[in-house]
């Protein structure tokens, strides 16, 4: 993408055209039918507040209850949805949305730029201590100037600020301050939004049921009668209901490889899958040895075979990462810096250090994070450092990460339209998740410099900058890029992207 | 006999107190609590003590489950932080898939291994005999993810007789809602029969040379009869014990099935509840499960007492 189509889109843009864009491609949409969804796993429900973030399951079922302000098209540019246009001020620290009229939440709410501003306060108020707010800290304050009039207030400058809206993500999805005020704590599970499909009954564990919301402001939408959300959490039973027909599209994912490479040979079934940005990453500690010295770190990272390590884990679906943008970002880079995968030169760097290498590396107590722990284990040790896993449960990674309490940790950076939330989070000096313990000025004003510039060729030799830096210094290595999957049967059609995982069914048909 | 169900119901007390004192316990010791999980990626440590402050985690221990315990004694089990769900609801729409699943494959289990054990017992020893207990063996060492994804394969990829997963309440279509519980059903009771069957083979055996069987014979009853009538009742006693026990452990031991077959049963309620360290949800759970498990054991002690006149009249 050159400069210039990146400032005219971020420019300001009245789409009066939204309805038609939205239709999508010239295929003939029917109406009518209704859809059984596999989904991994089970949702807690919709209140920020009780729940702190959806998960992806509970994000597809969002984009089917509730609206955002814009959503992505398939370049990835954002749309108009519940706004219909959007300016910003020089400094990208102000943005103004005018929002859609007529729109009504599904209990009669009238959708509005108060409904909005209130569900970014409630979230923000530090009284309710959710963990939502931290996704929105970046936000001052909204502001509602009139009926459909909305300003955004930033603390740090967001040139992405409309893309980022998209997701279906807790705090994206205007939820009916109405409802949530009249039904306490029983709100989480009965949502209430402006979207296309109404929540009917919702028995836990077993199915939610969706039904078409006549009222729904995209006349012409959606197009089918129901949608039925299924947790379907054993992936081998997930995918013999897709073949025997008791659901229509299923959620899966790469380390179940078998049954996707099947899928792909089956003529009545579809595989979608996206590579989005973002990739599954591991920090190392800095601060402890052997990590203080980047010979180690560097040695460590060269010695582990990325192709190898997809085929035994993945059969091969897995794609290699060598930087954190991935191929769903729009920052390509020409050089990331990239270290090669060379062992000899591993063990070059290791007996250069002269010390024995001997460290533990954090993993996740499942089965998953087992085998990555003992492939790591087989390079590494090839290479001359003795690597001991530490098995912890997933709710105690997290902690102990924020207390740096680990010498190599696995994490992950998300699928996101702008680098920039994470980035910063990740390697500017001082965040409390800047994992590594990693201060380099050049960094910081490489990370400050891309949250303030516009252009997009600009912010891409940013990054790419600071992917070369990153991979140089080996203060982080990345594995694998996110990819996700879904597979439905063939007569599915419409499915947009899998944007970080989340199967949008909203305004999918049955041919 | 008012006085030994009275005396029965008594244990349920203790039990079910030591029960949940022991749950609350081995739940505090688990890494992490329910504030990490709602904070996820945001669990900072000034963070995490502020929420924990709002959910009362931050008090001691044996205080919460006072609190906790004297809420249960007015009928008030509490309410999922998480979910805003009651556990009463939670537990309630839960139980009768649980239920339903557990006697489906006892029956099963039990259909299938008592024809068996009587065939065995009369040939002790033939080819039949060790090729049936041979089999039982082997089926015992199956585990049921395997068979349940080979039931799977075979019934409702390849022949597409029955559902793979799913759920439909009984209320909504009978029909419906006993197909999807045959193939879990079947899979809970290939793994119980042969414990069933070898126990009451080996009883069975034991009371065909009892003398009063032999007078039987003599008297020129049919062996039918007498294998039915006059055998099996006494040989029984131990096959009614093993199920009651097995019915217990199969209320919250159904997890891997349920969560194969979908099932929104209370064993993947439980795996939840301790995964996202809902306390209030756990305890509620263990509650019924272990409630459950004493009123079973009661009723198998009622039943001994019309197995055998000798326990009811209290002269065993």
């Amino acid at each position: 993408m050159t400069a210039t189509t990146r400032m005219r889109r971020l420019a300001p843009i009245f789409l009066v055209a939204a309805f038609a864009s939205m239709a999508g491609a010239a295929q003939a949409q029917k109406s009518g039918g209704s859809i059984t969804v596999g989904q991994e796993l089970d949702i807690p429900g919709f209140d920020p507040l009780k729940i702190g973030v959806f998960d992806t399951s509970a994000e597809t079922a969002a984009a089917a209850i509730f609206d955002t302000l814009t959503y992505l098209d398939d370049k990835g540019e954002p749309q108009p949805k519940l706004a219909v246009s959007w300016t910003h001020s020089d400094d990208y620290k102000t943005w103004t949305y005018k929002l859609r009229e007529g729109v009504k939440f599904q209990d009669g709410t009238p959708f509005n730029a108060q409904a909005v501003k209130e569900n970014f306060d409630r979230q923000k108020d530090p009284a309710n201590k959710c963990r939502c707010a931290f996704y929105i800290a970046f936000i001052h304050d909204v502001e509602a100037t009139d009926d459909l009039t909305l300003v955004y207030h930033l603390n740090d400058p967001q040139v992405n600020l409309p893309a980022l809206a998209a997701a279906p993500t807790s705090n994206n999805v205007v939820q009916s301050p109405t409802a949530w005020k009249t039904k306490g704590d029983d709100y989480n599970r009965n949502p209430v939004g402006t979207g296309p499909y109404i929540l009917k009954s919702w028995t836990a564990g077993d199915r939610m049921v969706l039904e078409k919301n006549p009222d729904y402001w995209n006349k012409g939408h959606p197009y089918l009668d129901r949608i039925i959300l299924k947790p379907l959490p054993d992936a081998q039973s997930r995918f013999a209901s897709l073949q025997s027909g008791e659901a229509d599209i299923v959620w899966d994912d790469e380390y179940d490889p078998d049954n996707i490479q099947k899928a792909q040979k089956d003529p009545k079934l579809t595989v979608h899958s996206y590579t989005g940005s973002g990739a599954q990453v591991y920090a190392f500690n800095t601060k402890t040895p052997p990590f203080d010295d980047v010979r180690v770190r560097q040695a460590l990272v060269m010695a582990i075979d990325r192709k190898k390590m997809s085929q035994a884990i993945t059969n091969g679906l897995a794609k290699p990462a060598s930087n954190p943008y991935g191929e769903g970002s729009w920052v390509k880079c020409k050089d990331d810096g990239a270290l090669p995968y060379d062992l000899d030169k591993a063990k070059a760097l290791i007996k250069d250090y002269g010390k024995p290498v001997e460290f533990k590396m954090v993993v996740t107590a499942t089965p998953r994070g087992r085998t990555i722990g003992q492939v790591f284990q087989q390079f590494w040790k090839q290479a001359g450092a003795n690597m001991e896993i530490e098995q912890i449960d997933q709710a105690t990674v997290v902690p102990r990460a924020f207390m740096r309490q680990f010498q190599l940790i696995p994490w992950r950076i998300i699928d996101l339209a702008d680098p920039d939330p994470q980035m910063f989070a990740n390697f500017h000096t001082g965040s409390p998740v800047a994992l590594a313990n990693y201060s380099n000025p050049e960094l910081d004003h490489l990370l400050e410099h891309a949250r303030v510039t516009a252009d997009v060729a600009q912010r891409t030799e940013d990054y790419c900058a600071a992917s070369r830096l990153i991979n140089k210094e080996a203060i982080w290595f990345w594995t694998f890029q996110n990819t996700y999957y879904a597979i439905s049967t063939a007569r599915l059609k419409g499915l947009p992207k899998i944007h970080s995982g989340v199967i949008d069914v909203s305004n999918v048909w049955l041919e | 006999m008012l006085g030994f169900v009275a005396r029965r119901l008594l244990y349920l007390l203790p039990v079910l107190l030591a029960v949940s004192l022991l749950t609350f316990l081995i739940a505090s010791l688990l890494p992490g609590d329910l504030a990490y999980v709602i904070l996820g990626d945001q669990a900072t440590p000034d963070k995490v003590a502020a929420l924990r402050h709002d959910m009362g985690l931050d008090q001691p221990i044996w205080w919460r489950y006072l609190g906790w315990l004297g809420h249960v004694l007015v009928g008030d089990f509490g309410r999922s932080f998480r979910t805003g769900q009651t556990v009463l609801q939670a537990v309630t729409e839960r139980l009768p898939v649980s239920f339903e699943l557990m006697l489906l494959a006892e029956l099963g289990a039990l259909i299938i291994g008592i024809p068996l054990a009587i065939a065995c017992a009369v040939r002790a020893g033939s080819a039949f005999d060790r090729f049936v207990t041979g089999t039982a063996f082997s089926m015992l060492s199956v585990p049921a993810f395997l068979s349940a994804i080979l039931l799977i394969y075979f019934f409702a990829v390849e022949l597409r007789w029955l559902p793979a997963t799913g759920y439909v309440p009984f209320s909504e279509d009978p029909l419906g809602n006993l197909r999807c519980f045959v193939l879990p059903a079947l899979t809970l009771a290939l793994g119980e029969w042969p414990v069933l069957m070898r126990v009451l083979r080996s009883d069975m055996i034991a009371t065909l040379q009892e003398d009063y069987i032999a007078m039987a014979r003599a008297k020129g009853l049919k062996p039918s009869r007498i294998l039915l009538v006059h055998a099996l009742k006494p040989s029984s006693l131990t096959l009614v014990t093993v199920t009651g026990i097995n019915i217990g452990r199969l209320m919250g031991g159904t997890v891997i099935v349920e969560s194969i077959f979908a099932l929104p049963g209370i064993g993947r309620l439980l795996l939840g509840s301790i995964y996202t360290r809902d306390l209030i949800i756990l305890q509620g759970v263990v509650l019924c499960v272990a409630a459950g498990y004493v009123l079973l054991n009661f009723i198998v002690d009622m039943l001994y007492a019309v197995l055998d006149p000798r326990i009811r009249h209290g002269h065993a």
